[in-house]
């Protein structure tokens, strides 16, 4: 080797050496290059993942808001219910042994435990897992005193909605449950998650938004497998955001007064009745029989349970209050009485002769005596219809249901629970559409009476005979008086809301009024014998609604249909019948005469309602009301 | 000799320092790395300084003993190098599926790290007996071809596609000291992509094929195969500019960075001392494997300097592969970060690397 070849090679060799460095200049700038990119350009991106990683959301129920009823008792509230979570993971065999034992299981109850627990999918095996809800007391005790050596389980505390008053006021107060999945795709905007609670019905359902509150979130720091740490990580501390309880509601209704229904309807398997205030237009019972029990429905129900009470012939689903609209009879009779009266039509001097039946035309329209001869005030008192065919001829289709309007019928009341139906007032136009040009008079007289195709609700009539207690103003039902903070300040009054003044005269009304006092007083009065001797001075009428023909259909019990075909029993009036407080209509389904049956219903929810408040039995009806009607 | 220097004179301060930063860095680095991990994990970092006092003991000697006697016994280390790659499969144990270690004593062998030193100085010694300048042919090729092809067939076998890797690289450095007809070089490229597809299809292990599928495609299975690689990214990613802070990096600490201490332990120290101390971890190695290749510019001779371009390229491979694979730049093999990785064989491969390149840089002046 010469030493210029050494030479030469040396320099290749050191030449080639530089190429070297290069490369690993060239590679080392790469992972720098890629070092900015990770840690400046996209630092977000990667901090926020490395957050969430550590981060476990657990959140803090709301607890709902209670309904209290106009006393402040509690119609629905919150208790806690005890479940049982169990991390698979950490539980063998033993294990599962032990927490049936402490629970008390049954050999077919161990059997499913370790089934469900074997079923739970590998990658929810380290976090906790629902297995029993709402265990009973011994269970609980058992578990929280030898719970401590069994890592795997955990007893957790929920609130569940519980309702003292079981099926009392139910249609009212709704029931709550678990969210459905098609409530969690409709309206993702509420922000609600597989699990919660959410109102299904009356009040629950209408002021859910009230009641909801918002949720807290508990923000832990967690491992990789998802156990919580409790590492010396400064700037990563549990963060604990508190839950915001939902508003309480204080409700009008009063549900002493619903007791007092309750009492009332025995005997009747079907039925409904409506108290409201007069003055303000607040609700004081909402009634409707048979119901449900709400803490059943907010379980759930079994799918028999369900076809139980679905089939049940007196429909217990139905909320007969404001649901269901009825011929309402001959409590429709005043509503006639003060049109005819208003626009002058008749005068209250006006006599007509009952032989006990109208003939018009071929058709003969019966009444239900022969009455006489007989004037406004003592057609109303002994209900005559032939007074009232009479005055329907005069009067007309369209008045009668122009006034109807005017006094809120036909229409829905603005309740804001529940699906309210609109009722019906037919008027001469809907008739030429239905019949062609075959309008006849007969529908007038049927609608003066409240049958033919006059369909009301509850709520509607008694808001109505509320308008006829106070003078004519007619207000929007209401049952929510006040929100409430959760230690019982109030948020929010609801003032009550008046929906229109019905434009009467005083001394109408105070006529009309007299002679409802008349039903129940008065010897001929159709409520006469239902009358509270020395209690509450009651007004109203009565009504007896023929029902529509109902087609038989099969399966029908034949010892039932002659029952399905009886006449609804009515009874609408108010009370104290000289300085009115409450309005109160009551339907007796297939009840039969209204003035038998309906009328000693309502005497005596009001005379439990108002009894104690009277003090002096009134002396002679007619003389306090010609006091008021005189001013 | 009077032209002669005393050796403690020309010991190389440079490559001191360098080899010394990067080891106590990496030890702490290891100290954070398994804090947060099962207990016998948590002393991991007291072991790897064992290993390092050993290694550094070891490197002394390697140094202090002329490189060029070294250079009579390197066919006798690479045939005590292969044998013990066999003995891996009569003795090893298997560990994931692989069997790459051999038991000795109370630790494990790894006796494909300590093959690449070996292989380093049978390459040189090749090298330095066949002194051609002008370009090789293929038929040039043949005889180191069957150096690298015998223990990295038998490295593949174990399976370890990393090991292997860096084996290949370390000869493709070698390899490119000495100048290659053009149409030799053709026509390896040209027989490489051709057997690329036929590697993928017939050589490669599931697994393998699976971790270079979730690299191509890392949202493909973001909790299977592409989790290590994603989650380091996170890891480095959210350190930001500075860092989380010594042991306050939440990946680490929460344990979402798995291998944590063997294969990853460059996204803790990402994490937690962020864009500045990541460069500064690069600029070290860089420095270090600069200083080797100098030191293989400044050879007084050819097998001095193939072995110095060996050790570097070693160092080179290895941490840039680790450090791409790290960052999410390339598919995940098991290939370890020089002195930052914890491993006995590992470790002591690498310093024995060092008192080499030592060896080389200390004798640079004697002729």
């Amino acid at each position: 080797m010469t030493l210029l070849s050494v030479r030469r090679e040396v320099g290749e060799l050191r030449k080639r050496v530089k190429w070297m460095a290069l490369i690993v200049l060239i590679g080392m700038a790469l992972i720098v290059v890629r070092l900015i990119h990770l840690q400046i350009i996209d630092y977000e991106l990667w901090a926020t993942e490395a957050r969430h990683n550590i981060e476990k959301h657990v959140r803090l129920p709301a607890t709902r808001g209670l309904l209290l009823d106009s006393h402040g008792n509690p119609v629905a509230k919150n208790r806690p219910a005890f479940n049982v979570y169990v991390t698979p993971q950490l539980l063998d065999n033993e294990d599962i042994e032990h927490v049936a034992r402490l629970m008390s299981l049954d050999a077919t109850q161990k059997v499913d435990l370790y089934d469900r627990i074997r079923a739970v999918p590998e990658r929810r095996r380290s976090q906790l897992v629902e297995m029993f809800t709402d265990i009973n007391r011994d269970q609980l005790a058992a578990l929280e005193t030898h719970g401590r050596d069994l890592p795997g389980v955990r007893v957790i505390s929920v609130p569940v909605r519980t309702y003292p008053y079981k099926a009392l006021a139910g249609h009212t107060i709704g029931f709550v449950n678990e969210v459905s999945a098609e409530d969690l795709q409709r309206h993702p905007e509420r922000g609600y998650r597989a699990g919660d609670t959410i109102g299904r019905s009356g009040i629950e359902a209408a002021w859910e938004g009230y009641l909801r509150g918002h949720d807290g979130e508990l923000t832990l720091v967690v491992d990789v497998r998802g156990d919580e740490q409790t590492g010396p990580h400064r700037q990563l501390r549990e963060q604990r955001r508190e839950p915001i309880p939902g508003r309480n509601l204080k409700l009008s209704l009063d549900m002493d007064m619903m007791r007092a229904a309750e009492r009332a309807f025995r005997g009747h398997p079907s039925g409904a009745a409506v108290v409201v205030d007069v003055r303000t237009g607040r609700v004081r019972a909402l009634f409707s029989k048979p119901g449900y029990d709400l803490n059943e429905m907010s379980a759930g129900l079994t799918h028999e349970r369900y076809a139980e009470i679905e089939g049940n012939p007196f429909r217990p689903l139905i909320d007969k209050t404001v649901y269901e609209s009825y011929f309402p009879g001959s409590t429709f009779k005043p509503i006639s009485a003060l049109a005819a009266l208003e626009d002058n039509i008749l005068t209250t001097a006006t006599r007509f002769e009952c032989p006990g039946y109208y003939e018009l035309g071929k058709r003969r329209f019966r009444c239900s005596h022969v009455h006489g001869e007989v004037d406004m005030r003592s057609s109303i008192i002994q209900s005559c219809n032939v007074y009232f065919y009479r005055l329907a001829e005069v009067v007309g289709l369209d008045r009668l249901a122009k006034f109807s309007r005017d006094f809120g019928l036909g229409a829905v009341t603005g309740l804001g629970i529940n699906t309210e139906a609109s009722g019906f007032v037919p008027t001469r136009e809907w008739y030429t559409k239905r019949h062609g040009d075959q309008y006849r008079l007969g529908f007038t007289l049927n609608a003066a009476i409240g049958q033919g195709n006059t369909r009301l609700t509850l709520m509607q009539l008694a808001m109505t005979y509320a308008a006829i207690a106070n003078g004519g103003t007619l207000y929007v039902p209401q049952l929510v008086e006040a929100v409430l903070g959760p230690d019982g300040t109030v948020i929010e009054e609801l003032p009550p809301r008046v929906r229109r003044r019905a434009s009467i005269k005083q001394e109408h009304l105070a006529y009309v009024i007299d002679a409802l006092y008349g039903v129940i007083n008065d010897p001929n009065g159709t409520a006469y014998d239902a009358r509270i001797e020395g209690g509450v001075a009651v007004a109203g009428k009565t009504g007896t609604a023929q029902v529509s023909w109902r087609k038989p259909t099969e399966g029908d019990d034949p010892k039932r249909a002659w029952y399905f075909r009886r006449s609804h029993a009515w009874f609408a009036g108010f009370a104290p019948a000289d300085h009115p407080e409450l309005a109160i209509v009551v339907l007796i389904e297939h009840g039969g005469q209204g003035g038998k049956y309906a009328a000693p219903v309502a005497t005596k929810i009001l005379q439990e309602a108002l009894g104690e408040e009277i003090p002096v039995k009134p002396e002679g009806g007619g003389k306090t009301i010609a006091t008021r009607g005189s001013r | 000799m009077p032209l002669q220097r005393p050796l403690r004179d020309q010991f190389d301060w440079g490559l001191f320092v360098a080899v010394t930063a990067i080891a106590l860095v990496g030890v702490v680095n290891l100290y954070s790395a398994t804090s947060a991990a099962p207990n016998a994990l948590r002393e991991i970092y007291i072991q790897q300084i064992y290993w390092l006092v050993l290694g550094a003991g070891v490197a002394v000697l390697v140094a202090s003993i002329d490189y060029r006697y070294y250079e009579r016994y390197a066919w006798g280390g690479y045939v005590a190098g292969v044998v013990l790659l066999m003995l891996v499969f009569l003795l090893g144990r298997e560990v994931r599926g692989a069997q790459r270690w051999i038991p000795v004593g109370g630790f494990s062998l790894q006796p494909s790290e300590l093959m690449k030193v070996f292989f380093i100085v049978a390459m040189a010694k090749h090298l330095h007996d066949d002194p051609r300048t002008e370009g090789r042919t293929l038929k040039d090729l043949i005889i180191p071809a069957l150096i690298l092809a015998l223990p990295m067939s038998l490295i593949l076998a174990q399976p370890d596609l990393g090991t292997a890797l860096i084996l290949a690289a370390i000869f493709g450095s070698i390899m490119f000291l000495t100048p290659l007809k053009l149409r030799s070089f053709l026509t390896l490229v040209v027989s490489f992509v051709v057997s690329a597809p036929l590697t993928w299809k017939y050589l490669l292990k599931d697994y393998q094929r699976a971790r270079m599928v979730s690299f191509l495609d890392p949202k493909s299975d973001i909790l299977g195969d592409g989790w290590h690689a994603h989650q380091a990214k996170v890891a480095i990613g959210s350190g930001g500019w500075t860092g989380k802070g010594f042991l306050q990096g939440t990946q680490n600490q929460h344990r979402f960075l798995p291998d944590q201490h063997s294969d990853f332990p460059f996204s803790v120290w990402a994490e937690e001392h962020g864009l500045v101390g990541s460069i500064a971890l690069v600029l070290l190695y860089t420095t270090l494997i600069l200083w080797g290749l100098k030191i293989a510019a400044d050879a007084k001779d050819r097998f001095g300097a193939v072995v110095a371009v060996g050790v570097s390229s070693l160092l080179f491979w290895q941490a840039v592969i680790n450090l791409g694979m790290v960052c999410g730049m390339l598919p995940v093999v098991g290939i370890t970060l020089p002195l930052f990785s914890h491993g006995g064989s590992s470790v002591l491969t690498v310093m024995i690397g060092i008192g080499l390149l030592m060896n080389i840089s200390m004798r640079r002046f004697h002729f």
